[in-house]
Formats: C-alpha cells, structure tokens, sequence
C-alpha cells in the first residue's frame, strides 16, 4: 500500500481521514481531523498525495473535494492484457467528457482493427461504454460505465437521446413568463415606492427553479443554470429584463415592449411575403390584393 | 430619396391636388431641381398649368426655389418629407384641440387649409364663418386670446419673409406674438372689408413644434408602459425641463437638477398620477426611472440633488429597436424574433452559438437564421482565416445588425404599405367618380327647385324618379354580375362592378342626407324626413357602412403608418 511507503505523519492522517470518507473529504474536513496542520503544510501534503495518485481532486459546489481512488475500477481489468490496460487508461483519463476513437487510437498507436476489438471487449465486460455526442450524431465516445455523461456531451436537460426537445422549452419558457407576470405589476403605484415595488417584482433564478420544480412539470431535475438559460430565451424574446442586484446576482422582471405595434404591422402590407413584388401596374398591385381584400372585409 | 418615396409622394399629391399638380411633383422629384421650361419640357403640359402647379406647391411649402446658375431663373425643387405631412394634418388637429380646445382647432385649421395667412384676415375668415352658429358662440376676442396663446406656444410662427432680389430667396424671422387691435376687426367685420386693416405679418403653423409634443408623447407612453403613470409623469416634467435649458432635438439634453425636477411636480396637476405618491417618492422614482427606464434617463452628476439628463438620439433608438422587434415578430414569428434580439445583445455571434443560447432545435434554428438574412434584418461577417493556417483554416462567419441599414429597409417597407393604402383607397374612390357627375346634376336641380320655392311635394318626387332609376340600375348590374360568374369571368371584372355599384350607393346616401338636412332646416314634418330615408334600404345600408368602413379602416392605416414612419424619422434626424 502507498500509506505504509508514505512514512509522513500528516499524510497518513489525512488518507485516513479520506478511507472514513469514500466520497470524498474537502479542506474543511482535514483541518477537523488535523487541527495542528498550517495553512502551507496542508497544501505541500496535498499536493504530495496527489502527485502520487491517490487522490482525486473534484470541484463540488465551488470547494474541492478530494477523493481516495478507488481501487474497484482497477481490479475491473485485471486479466486484461497490455493493450486493454492501455486503452482503458486512456479513457479513464478522459473523464465523463469521453474519448474519440480516433483520438485512442493516436495515442495508444494500436492498429484500427485491433483497437475496434479491445473497445468490444470492453465494452462486453461492463467497463466502457460509448455515448452519442449531441453536437455531432455520427462522432461516438467512450467512458467509464459508470460515469453520467458531461454536459457538452449529453446536451443537460434539453437532449433526449440526442434530440432536442423544443416542446419542453417552450412549455418552460411560458411558465416561467407566467411566474414573472404574476409579479410584475407590482411595480405599478407602490404604495411603498417604486424601489420597493421593483424589487418585489424581481425574482430570482432560484426562485423560478423553485416554482419550476413544485409545478411538477419537469421529470428532469433541473439545476439552477438550466433556470438561467431558459429565463435568458425570456429576455431574448424581449418579455423579460435582467438587472444584476448589488451582491451579484442576476434577477428578472417581466417586462412590455416600449410601444404597442407599430403602424406598419397593423397593415397586411407589414406581413405580406410578397411586399418586394408588389408594384403599380402587373400580377401584384395594391388594387386587387388578396391579402387586403381579406382584411378590409373584417 | 428612394423609389419607393417617390410613389407615395407622388400618390399623396395626387389624393390631395389631382392629377396635374401630382405630374409636376412626379418630375420634380425624378429630376431634382429644375427651371419652369424643363418641366413644361418634361412634362408636356402647358406652361400656364405648370406654373399653376409650382404656385399651389411652393404655397404650401411642398416645393421650394433658388436662383439658378443664370440668377434670374429659379429652380424648382419639391420637398418630399413636406409631402408627407400632409397625411399628419389629423394628428395636429387632433393635438392642438386636447390642448386648447376647439377654437384652436378651427384656427389651426383654417390655417393648414391657406398655408399662410395674415392675423387679421385669419381671425376674421374664421369669424365670419361661424357667425351664425350658436353653439360653438365664437367671438373675435376669444379667437384673439385662443391665437395669442398658440402663438406664444410657439404652434404658429411668422412665416419667412422674401427679400428683394430678381429670385426671392425666404428668410425665416423671428417669431413676435403680435397685439391684436379687436376693435379694428370688428369694424372690418362689420363693413365686409379687410381694406382697411394694416397687417403684413404672414404666419404658418409650425409643425416642427407639434412633432416635439409628438415626441414627448411617445417616451411618456413607453415609460408609463414599462414603469407606471407617476414614472410618465417624471419623464414629462423632466422634458419640459428640458426645454427650458436645451435645444429641442438635441441628442442628450444639458443636465437638469432634481431640485428643480422636485418643484415641477409640486406644481404638477395631472389627473392621472398619484401626485402624492410622486412627490414622497420622487429620488425612488428618479432612480427606478435611470434603471429601469430603457435608457431614456441617465444621471450625470450629483450637483442639486443629482443631474440628470433626458437621451433623444438613445430614446430613438430604443423605440426603433422596440418597432424593428414587433416587425420581425409578426413577419417572421416570435422564435426569429428571439434570434434577432439575441444577436442585436452579442453584437456579433457565430451560428453554432446562436443554436446554444436560442434553445431552438438545431434545424429549425438555422431556417429562421437564413430567412432573416434573407430579409436584410441582418448581415453577416465572414472571417477568413490566414492561408498560412493549413488545410485546418475554416473561415468563420458572424452574424450581426446594421441597424442603420436595416431602419433604412424598414422605412422603405414603411413607405410601400403607405403607398398601397393611399392607392387602394384613390382606386375605391376613383370607381365613384364616375357617379359623382350624376349626383351633382340631381343635387343642382333640387337646389333649384328648393329655391324656386316649389312644393315639397315635388322634390321628394323627383328624388324618387332618381332613386328608382338608380334601384333599376342596381338591379341590372347584379343580373351582369351574376352572369358574370356563371359565365366564369376574372374575378377582377366582378369587382370592378361591384365597385361602380357601391358608388352609386354611396352617391345615394349623400344625396339622401343633405335632402333630410335641408328638410330639417326647413322644419319640414317628420313624416316626409322618414319617406325619404325609407327609400334607403336596409341590405343598401349595410353595404354602405361596408364601404365606409373600409374607407376608415385605410386612413387609419395611413395615420398609424405615419405614426411609424415617424419614430423611424426621428431616428435618422441623429447622424449615426
């Protein structure tokens, strides 16, 4: 074992502190359990162990996670051969974002056929597995069996298998409008002032997310990014503004466009596909247009 | 000075002076400026109708003049965006009476109507043609009040005056509000004579003042939309402040303290904003304003309370931006929408991106992208990359707006749909021109026999003769129309006849209005008023409220479109 090679005192504690722990042990918790440790000692140990290969360094909620390795992956291709070994490396090092084919195959330097075989072999074994990216259907990645697929590579809560789901966004999309709108006119004659009156008709990403998910609209759990980009379209769409509030965070308001149609969309002329043909004398005129037949009959 | 500007100048003059004034606009604005013998020239009229044309023109401030290279020749020049006011001729009516009331409106009226006219000639036209009616009670020393106060708000001003040259070039002066003396009116009342009366001050309305009030209107509308009453309220007083210490268009107006702004809406005294509301929250409301207020506002300084300062060139943009959004909505649907927003936000964005943020599917996405590319609502940037790269070089292409360029093709849109509505509403009108001489002969002849002082009797016979032989004629158009249709003729000779049939129709009903009118006056019995407006029938009537309806329907159009053309204008009147 690499802790009885490790005869450092500090070290020891902290892989001791990380076996209690298999998910994983932050700053906070080494600190707990080596309370007489510095600032600088922890770091120089840390960074010790993880250029051993012990540990694993996540980000979890914006503070480091450090986790022990596991060493289950590992036995899971023994009795492989070198090749396998190789490859699997390779796509374990490629984390959940996976690995092109072509992209093991330059660096391993294993011929195409011989590398289609491993990757099957793998694959059968319940080590692997290949995902369809969302960018590119035709491009296949490999990853661990275990590993939920990244964002860039499933496409988040929008994909089903590989297809975007614009109904869910629009359904989205009308709800969250809807949740704003119910504050917006708050804002409107505050008894208490219109600062007061505009901040009651802000509401938060999280906010949203909350109303979102007690709607019970979604079977995907949504996470607050999601949020942000569907209320984003919002303001895309002009039915929306975003103010960022002085701690940072970004609100939304529901808000009208500045003025109601313009003059020229109340005419069919402003819709008409066929305004560049249209001319004095010829097929299209103003005289006998259809479209204005129809609508000077309403 | 686009095509398109041409045909709605051109139709505009046609609606309102008639096909020979509408020729020599048509030339002056193909050919720039001229001299009378070119356009005589170029036109084929006869000169004495040409300069007839040039002289209602010129009066009206439609076309202008300057000496030409030889300088006892002038050149004629026409003025398009003058033209064009002339569809707004409601709208300045309409302003001038919600702030001064009727009177006003009649003046201002009748000046639009003489294009230039002295005060005292004015006043006394006015008068005289309201004399006798008593509802109204109209009298001098109100319209002198009424003319003064207009006057000093600056709605009229003195027209320019010609210096003495071989070709008079106008030089504008500068606006006195005159003293009126009512007594000398009243004695050329009186006498019938204006002889007497020693005025030489011509005076013309001033539009550019009514488009100010036009203007404001517009941002106090959009703040009230996007904030509430009070906040519009804000923004109004913050606009007359404005006028106080800025020029009227200026792009950003000088700085106004909030002190200043505070006094303002002690004294404010519009009904619809919550005063007390307003004055305790004035710095909430003043800030709210700045945030949230599209931009209009911004805050400069601290000085007095905080400077502030009101954005023309920003508001105009703005409610472009709000104008163009509506337009590519209703023409292309919201999701275009969303994708034009979003590349106007990232200035300049590649197509994969606009995929990622639109959360649009990734076909339909690019549909929508080609198709507003296709309209010139935006352009693209292609980006080479250096041959040196290799074979890996992709040159990358960026999508983004030109927003000059794309205002430029919205006004042009403006300009069509105008056109097309003048020219549907002229082409109705035109089908009932041949009726109107017909109309004319039976009104003259009522006329005469009313004079005459022949019995009642006789005039509703004659109109029933008329009426009959119209009914008759009715009837035979419907049997062609119907053959017409068995017969399965172009729909477009159907609808000529179903015009000609609303014409006289419409004939009709006016001619049956001013006999029920002239009935009353007379205090005829009721019972022959109802005789003759029984011989309009109600399937006829609601044919001619169809008709009417659709007449309404295009001038609506026009002012709304006017409306439109408007915030586009005041947009260009910034260089960008």
């Amino acid at each position: 074992m690499s802790s009885s090679k490790n005869d450092d005192p500090i070290s020891e504690k902290i892989l001791n502190v990380a076996k209690k722990n298999p998910k994983g042990i932050s700053d906070k918790d080494i600190l707990a359990a080596v309370p007489e440790l510095s600032a600088a000692e922890l770091v120089s140990a840390i960074n010790k162990l993880l250029q051993e290969g012990l540990f694993d360094l996540y980000n979890q909620g914006g503070s480091l996670i450090y986790r022990l390795k596991g060493q289950s992956s590992k036995q899971a291709v023994k009795g492989a051969d070198n090749e396998e070994k190789v490859v699997y490396n390779l796509i374990e090092d490629a984390g959940n974002k996976g690995i092109w084919i072509r992209d093991i195959r330059l660096r391993s330097n294993i011929a195409n056929t011989q590398l289609t075989k491993v990757l099957k072999n793998l694959e059968s074994k319940k080590v692997i597995k290949a995902v369809k990216c969302v960018n590119a259907s035709k491009k296949k990645v490999y990853m661990l069996y275990n590993l939920e697929p990244d964002r860039s590579i499933s496409g988040g809560a929008w994909y089903q298998d590989q297809d975007f789901e614009s109904e869910f966004v629009d359904i989205l999309n009308r709800q969250c409008l809807r949740f704003l709108q119910q504050r917006a006119d708050k804002i409107k004659n505050n008894p208490k002032g219109p600062v007061v009156g505009r901040t009651q008709s802000f509401a938060s990403a999280v906010e949203v997310q909350k109303y979102i998910t007690d709607l019970g609209i979604s079977n995907v759990k949504l996470e607050v990014e999601d949020v942000i980009t569907i209320l984003n379209t919002l303001v895309y769409d002009g039915k929306a503004e975003s103010n960022v509030l002085s701690d940072g965070s970004k609100v939304y308001r529901a808000i009208e466009s500045l003025i109601p149609p313009p003059g020229l969309v109340q005419v069919p002329c402003g819709v008409c596909p066929l305004i560049l043909k249209c001319c004095s004398t010829g097929l299209i005129t103003p005289q006998d247009c259809k479209y204005m037949d129809d609508w000077l009959e309403n | 000075m686009s095509h398109q500007l041409g045909r709605v100048v051109s139709e505009i003059l046609h609606q309102y002076f008639g096909e020979i004034v509408q020729k020599v606009g048509h030339d002056l604005f193909i050919y720039g400026s001229k001299p009378i013998p070119m356009i005589v020239k170029t036109t084929g009229l006869p000169r004495k109708q040409v300069v007839e044309s040039l002289r209602s023109l010129v009066k009206f401030d439609l076309a202008s003049f300057e000496p030409s290279f030889n300088e006892v020749v002038a050149d004629y020049k026409l003025n398009p965006d003058n033209v064009l006011l002339l569809i707004r001729y409601p709208r300045y009516l309409l302003q001038i009476k919600t702030k001064f009331g009727s009177e006003a409106e009649i003046l201002v009226e009748e000046l639009l109507q003489q294009a230039s006219c002295t005060a005292s000639v004015l006043l006394v036209t006015v008068a005289a043609k309201y004399k006798d009616d008593k509802e109204k009670n109209i009298t001098l020393v109100k319209l002198r009040d009424i003319f003064i106060s207009i006057a000093t708000a600056r709605y009229i001003q003195q027209a320019p005056v010609a210096d003495k040259s071989e070709v008079p070039s106008l030089e504008p002066v500068a606006t006195i509000v005159p003293d009126i003396d009512i007594r000398q009116l009243a004695q050329a009342m009186a006498t019938d004579t204006l002889a007497d009366v020693n005025d030489n001050i011509y005076w013309k309305v001033n539009f550019d003042r009514f488009h100010q009030d036009f203007r404001d209107d517009i941002m106090v509308k959009a703040i009230t939309r996007r904030i509430d009453e009070n906040a519009g309220e804000l923004m109004h007083l913050l606009l007359q402040q404005m006028y106080l210490t800025s020029a009227e268009w200026a792009a950003e107006s000088n700085p106004t303290p909030a002190l200043d702004l505070r006094d303002a809406v002690h004294r404010t005294d519009r009904p619809d904003c919550d005063r007390k509301l307003l004055q305790q929250y004035m710095d909430h409301y003043l800030r709210v304003l700045e945030e949230n207020g599209a931009g209009f506002v911004v805050r400069v300084g601290e000085a007095g309370g905080g400077q502030y300062v009101v954005r023309g060139r920003h508001a105009a943009t703005q409610l472009l931006l709000a104008a163009l959004d509506h337009t590519v909505t209703e023409r292309l649907g919201s999701k275009a929408a969303r994708i034009f927003r979003l590349i106007r936000t990232k200035k300049y964005i590649e197509e994969d991106d606009i995929q990622k943020h639109a959360m649009l599917p990734n076909k339909e996405c690019k549909e929508l992208t080609y198709k507003l590319l296709e309209e010139h609502f935006i352009s693209i940037q292609p980006m080479r990359k250096a041959a040196s790269s290799g074979a890996m070089a992709k040159a990358v292409y960026l999508y983004h707006i030109k927003l000059h360029d794309v205002a430029q093709s919205l006004r042009e849109m403006c300009y069509r749909a105008l056109h097309n509505t003048l020219r549907r509403g002229q082409h109705t009108r035109a089908a009932h021109a041949r009726l109107l001489d017909k109309q004319r002969r039976v009104r003259s002849i009522v006329h005469s026999m009313r004079v005459r002082g022949e019995p009642q009797q006789h005039i509703d016979d004659h109109t029933r003769a008329a009426h009959a032989r119209l009914l008759d004629k009715q009837r035979r158009v419907r049997s062609i129309v119907h053959s017409m249709r068995v017969r399965g003729e172009p729909q477009q000779h159907i609808d000529d006849h179903t015009r000609a049939a609303h014409a006289r129709l419409l004939d009709k009903q006016r001619r049956v209005r001013s006999i029920v009118h002239s009935m009353r006056v007379r205090g005829e019995p009721q019972q022959h008023i109802d005789d003759v407006e029984e011989t309009l029938t109600p399937p006829e009537l609601s044919t001619l409220k169809d008709v009417e309806a659709r007449l309404k329907q295009l001038s609506a159009a026009q002012l709304a479109l006017d409306k439109n053309l408007f915030i586009l204008n005041w947009y260009f009147m910034y260089p960008h």
